[in-house]
């Protein structure tokens, strides 16, 4: 989502350093598609977006979290409903594109990701048609260092 | 004048709630300015988690799923 400046946003790529770094990822999809292919990094809990709005507390204020979802779009609308619940605009990121691209850069997962490579052989990230994983997985401009992508 | 949002980012069912308002206007015939908001940021605003969101006078009354002609008109009417 290039049109918004409330959240600020991280590729899959970046993510990585976030986790290395300790940051909490927050899956907000449904359990259904958490069950089939989920997020396999040390720190990451699950509040699908149904629920988000009672259990949002759950996430510490104090961490640097990264909200992720299957494409970036749940996950901006929930990391902006975060920050505009007093968290940190700059400890709170949204991944853009999900676990869509992140499974796609080969990135960890437990699951089955068929569903989702099978998606990204049809339309790419960017509106594009494109299933390589070399292909830079942000047409945007970084607005900010932490924006920088891939 | 009554001013009656439709949030979404343009999916079927904010589509379909647009359309629902505009039929529910058309039957009841009550006069209100209706707007479709698009813009991510501008939903944001208003805390939004899952759309579509129906608002009227700035005030949410249904939200993460479309809203029917029927109760848009008895929204309307309160």
């Amino acid at each position: 989502m290039e049109n918004q400046t409330l959240v600020k946003e991280i590729c899959p790529t970046t993510t990585q350093e976030w986790v290395k770094k300790g940051a909490l990822l927050v899956d907000v999809r449904e359990s259904d598609e958490v069950n089939e292919l989920a997020y396999d990094v040390p720190n990451i809990i699950n509040i699908p977006l149904s629920e988000f709005e009672e259990r949002f507390a759950e996430i510490p204020k104090d961490k640097e979290v990264v909200v992720v979802c299957k494409a970036g779009v749940r996950s901006l609308r929930a990391a902006g409903f975060l920050i505009n619940h007093g968290y940190d605009a700059n400890k709170v990121v949204n991944m853009q594109h999900g676990i869509i691209r992140w499974a796609q850069k080969g990135f960890a997962t437990k699951g089955n990701t068929a569903s989702v490579l099978r998606n990204t052989q049809d339309s790419g990230c960017c509106g594009t048609t494109t299933s390589s994983a070399e292909q830079s997985c942000c047409g945007s401009s970084p607005k900010t260092e932490v924006n920088k992508c891939c | 004048m009554t001013e009656i949002k439709v949030l979404g980012p343009g999916c079927p069912k904010c589509k379909t709630t647009y359309s629902n308002v505009l039929e529910a206007l058309k039957q009841s015939n009550i006069e209100a300015n209706v707007v479709k908001v698009e813009d991510i940021e501008e939903m944001m605003k208003y805390n939004v988690l899952t759309t579509p969101v129906l608002m009227i006078d700035e005030q949410i009354k249904i939200k993460g799923r479309v809203a029917q002609v029927s109760e848009i008109i008895e929204l309307l009417k309160k």
